[in-house]
């Protein structure tokens, strides 16, 4: 577990460096443009775009965000591109090109276009999350939170006591299977065996974070946890000019692109229905 | 005037019959160390609690009494000004952080003190420097090991400059080392703070009770049953001590069982030191010839070993080796310890032996049979493996389905099932709890019963993994007699442990595991008689062997007394009928 969901990249970088609250405001203004468009291009320009400031700006080698964004392009292509592409339903009245045809399957050029797009988009949104995820400490944006959107510091706190906790769940779960194994409980497949063997699993683990979380919160309210009605931050993550600036070149060139796709005729959707 | 006055206090928690603390009054003066001893449930730790203002605060109990800060009523006191004026620093390693790295850690108690931020940095260093934690400021705390945690843990109190620490079990879940480290680090702590204050719990007392001022000691029920010096209060009441389960300094439990036995010890020493030159002249001989034991030749007869590991080597995948070329023999029938320090790879040589994690093929034998030809079932016929956490292990709601589960996936006949729940029930000391819930057990029921699962389906060897980790004294050792019982009955008891005191007086062999390697193979007596090696896997010699090697006390052979009935004979006493061989019998050490 190296940070959310181990993808966090320690390092120092431009992006590493920026307030995780504006960060995470700088990437939705993209994420919102590539949601809305439905043409094949705007994702794709937007996807090339985060994947040079990830290696650019957040410094993360490509090697490392190479596996899961294969994955997730493999996936996506399989799921969407391929349904897309041989299942495509134009509207009435609309022509297609075939580009090939067998037995109920029909191979059109409409909807690979469409099933490229999508799996394009998805790309994209999971890239512009990864610029996010793999630059952020996780203890930072929760902080960030707190400091600068008015985030409930008593919950913001419990979150990250969960965080702390969460690789001692996983080799506690690891322990419990091994014991249970040798004490002759095969790993079971039918319905009813499972939920039996997720009782037997949850109760031992239940039962150790319950205590655990008792300790916990006593030893926070020892250090006077709460007590006082303001309390001080050592990690202080003020908002420089800097991450204002990454707001505003965001949102500017996220606006550059879209007008550079339009004028070019190549952008779709924003309340145009593809196909119409 | 004194800096905590406490009147009257008492404590109910909610749905108990008993109280926690009842009437107990007695006053501190600043800069005194104070150990409060007594056995579980004397409401020593919910003293802290009160104290702390924890209770009523966070922890739900009634409270009678008054508590004075500093000549302050407490209850009058806002929970901020008072929890600022005590450090608070609990047993356990794993539950007392809630950030993610050592320097957010401490920096947590501060802010929610509203200390401001430039003083934050200094603060932070100053703690981290004094508990030696300093180069480790950016490190994860999860990275950190026990010792190195319960440091932190003392660091993030000292950050907050409080009046008053309040100590609760710090090194219950230590290895040996770490737990002097921490006690050596509490020594220096008081010289160069003065006029700090401590209030301490600890139940094994050999490497504190030079630090101590005074004593309070609690009765069960919560009741004072006395306070007064250490040399004081372990002299006078050294029997009402052993009764109530409490373990004295074993120089002092020496001491104790002479004057006992008749002879004229003036003073009951406390220390090592202390107690060679006070026992030095009732010395009758400085070597003995060794009372017979066993002759080893027997072993070999006992062939086929229970388990044998022959060049055996592991890594996990992605990872460093664990395990190097590792060769054992574990003889049938033997009381056999592995120790080491932590991450020396105990456990996982354990694990090989149980199926936990399997060998290939040729490396490990379970009574001549090579595992890797067994399956999963035959090797639990003969192997039980009990984790160091007992709850893992159960899959039933209820003590007696628990007991039948290994047989009735085995298909075993009702009447057999039965038969043998019940005789495990009452070998076990179960019978009354058999339709209980096993979670809802007491910690030391909790192992009997994850011992007596591991022997259901007739199991001949029995592996622990740190089996008295954690426990206060009397439930390791009752566990420990149970062994015995087991060992007496033929049973192979493999035990994974970095208790030295437990090795002393219950193990016959022991295998001492530094860095993936078997350093030593051979009898605990040997083990002891070698100083280098204990050092070297920093394990360490046990007081009563440091204080044989003071007065030059040792056998013909050059081994050491082991127990306390060894060193009977060197102040010309008897030591009774029982003979030295049988390892159980020297379960009188304490």
């Amino acid at each position: 577990m190296n940070g959310l969901l181990g993808f966090y990249e320690g390092g120092k970088s431009f992006l590493h460096g920026r307030n995780p609250t504006l960060k995470l405001v700088s990437l939705m203004v993209p994420m919102l443009a590539v949601t809305l468009a439905f043409d094949p291009w705007t994702p794709v320009l937007f996807f090339g775009l985060a994947l040079l400031v990830l290696c650019v700006l957040g410094r993360v080698p490509l090697r490392h965000v190479a596996r899961p964004l294969a994955l997730v392009f493999m996936l996506s292509a399989l799921g969407l591109l391929v349904s897309n592409a041989f299942f495509y339903d134009p509207q009435e009245g609309t022509s297609v090109t075939v580009l090939w045809e067998g037995g109920p399957l029909r191979l059109t050029l409409e909807g690979l276009r469409v099933g490229f797009a999508l799996t394009m988009r998805t790309m994209a949104i999971v890239t512009l999350s990864l610029l996010f995820v793999a630059t952020t400490d996780p203890t930072d944006f929760v902080l960030s939170l707190i400091q600068h959107a008015h985030f409930p510091f008593r919950l913001g706190y419990g979150i990250l006591v969960a965080y702390r906790f969460l690789p001692m769940w996983r080799s506690e779960l690891d322990l419990i299977r091994s014991a249970h194994r040798i004490r002759g409980v095969g790993e079971r497949t039918s319905l009813r065996g499972r939920w039996e063997q997720l009782r037997r699993y949850a109760v031992p683990l239940l039962a150790g974070a319950i205590r655990k979380a008792e300790r916990v919160s006593i030893a926070m309210d020892s250090k006077a946890f709460g007590a006082l009605p303001k309390r001080t931050y050592y990690r202080r993550l003020d908002l420089t000019r800097a991450d204002w600036a990454m707001l505003a070149v965001s949102a500017l060139v996220t606006l550059f692109i879209l007008l550079i796709l339009a004028n070019a005729g190549l952008l779709v959707g924003y309340g145009v229905v593809p196909g119409d | 005037m004194p800096l905590i006055e406490i009147h009257d206090l008492s404590v109910r928690y909610p749905r108990t019959a008993q109280k926690a603390l009842e009437h107990v009054s007695f006053s501190v003066e600043q800069g005194e160390t104070w150990l409060l001893l007594g056995p579980s449930g004397s409401g020593k730790s919910t003293l802290g609690l009160c104290l702390a203002g924890l209770i009523p605060h966070s922890v739900p109990a009634a409270m009678e009494g008054q508590i004075l800060l500093d000549g302050r009523d407490a209850a009058e006191m806002s929970v901020g000004t008072r929890t600022a004026q005590i450090g608070m620093v609990f047993q356990d390693p794993e539950a007392q952080f809630c950030m993610l790295t050592v320097e957010d850690e401490v920096a947590f108690g501060l802010e929610n003190l509203a200390i401001p931020y430039e003083e934050m940095g200094g603060r932070i260093s100053e703690a981290l420097a004094i508990v030696g934690l300093g180069e480790r400021r950016h490190e994860r705390v999860d990275r950190l090991s026990g010792g190195q945690k319960q440091r932190l843990a003392l660091a993030c109190a000292l950050a907050r400059r409080p009046a008053i620490l309040f100590l609760d079990e710090p090194t219950a879940n230590l290895d040996p080392a770490s737990r002097r480290e921490f006690f050596r680090l509490l020594g220096k702590l008081r010289e160069e703070q003065p006029s700090l204050t401590i209030l301490l719990i600890e139940h094994i007392l050999d490497d504190l009770i030079d630090l101590i001022d005074r004593v309070l000691l609690l009765a069960p029920g919560g009741t004072v049953f006395g306070e007064g010096t250490p040399g004081d209060m372990l002299d006078s009441r050294g029997d009402e001590l052993d009764r109530m389960g409490i373990w004295l300094p074993q120089v002092t439990a020496l001491g104790h069982k002479l004057r006992a036995a008749g002879l004229p010890v003036a003073r009951l020493p406390l220390m090592v030191e202390e107690a060679a030159s006070a026992l030095e002249s009732l010395l009758v001989q400085h070597t003995l010839a060794r009372p017979g034991t066993i002759p080893d030749t027997g072993q070999e007869a006992r062939t086929p070993m229970a388990i044998r590991v022959d060049d055996l080597t592991f890594g996990y995948r992605g990872s460093a080796e664990v395990l190097h070329k590792i060769s054992l023999d574990v003889p049938s029938g033997s009381l056999f310890a592995i120790v080491g320090p932590n991450g020396s790879g105990k456990t996982t040589l354990a694990s090989h032996f149980a199926d936990v994690l399997r060998p290939p093929v040729g490396r490990v034998f379970l009574l001549g049979d090579d595992i890797a030809g067994l399956t999963t079932g035959q090797v639990t016929e003969r192997v039980g493996y009990v984790f160091q956490n007992p709850e893992h292990q159960f899959v039933e709601q209820q003590v007696d389905d628990e007991l039948a589960y290994s047989l009735r996936v085995r298909h075993r006949s009702a009447a057999e099932i039965e038969a043998t729940v019940g005789q495990l029930l009452r070998s076990f000391g179960l019978e009354a709890h058999r339709r209980r819930n096993p979670f809802a057990l007491s910690q030391g029921q909790k192992r009997r019963l994850s011992v007596a699962t591991m022997l259901a389906v007739g199991q001949r060897i029995l592996v622990l993994d740190e089996p008295t980790f954690g426990q206060d004294r009397d439930t390791a050792r009752a566990l420990m007699e149970r062994l015995c019982g087991l060992h007496r009955e033929g049973v192979t008891v493999v035990v994974i442990t970095h208790d030295m005191q437990l090795v002393a007086d219950y193990m016959e062999q022991v295998a001492v595991l530094v860095d993936g390697r078997i350093r030593f193979a051979g009898s605990t007596q040997a083990l002891f008689a070698d100083q280098a090696l204990l050092q070297e896997a920093s394990l360490r010699a046990l007081p009563l062997h440091d204080l044989a090697r003071e007065m030059g006390v040792r056998f013909a052979d050059g081994f050491l007394p082991m127990s306390i009935r060894d060193w009977f004979p060197f102040f010309g006493l008897e030591t009774g009928s029982t003979p030295r061989s049988a390892a159980c019998a020297r379960e009188d050490a304490s």
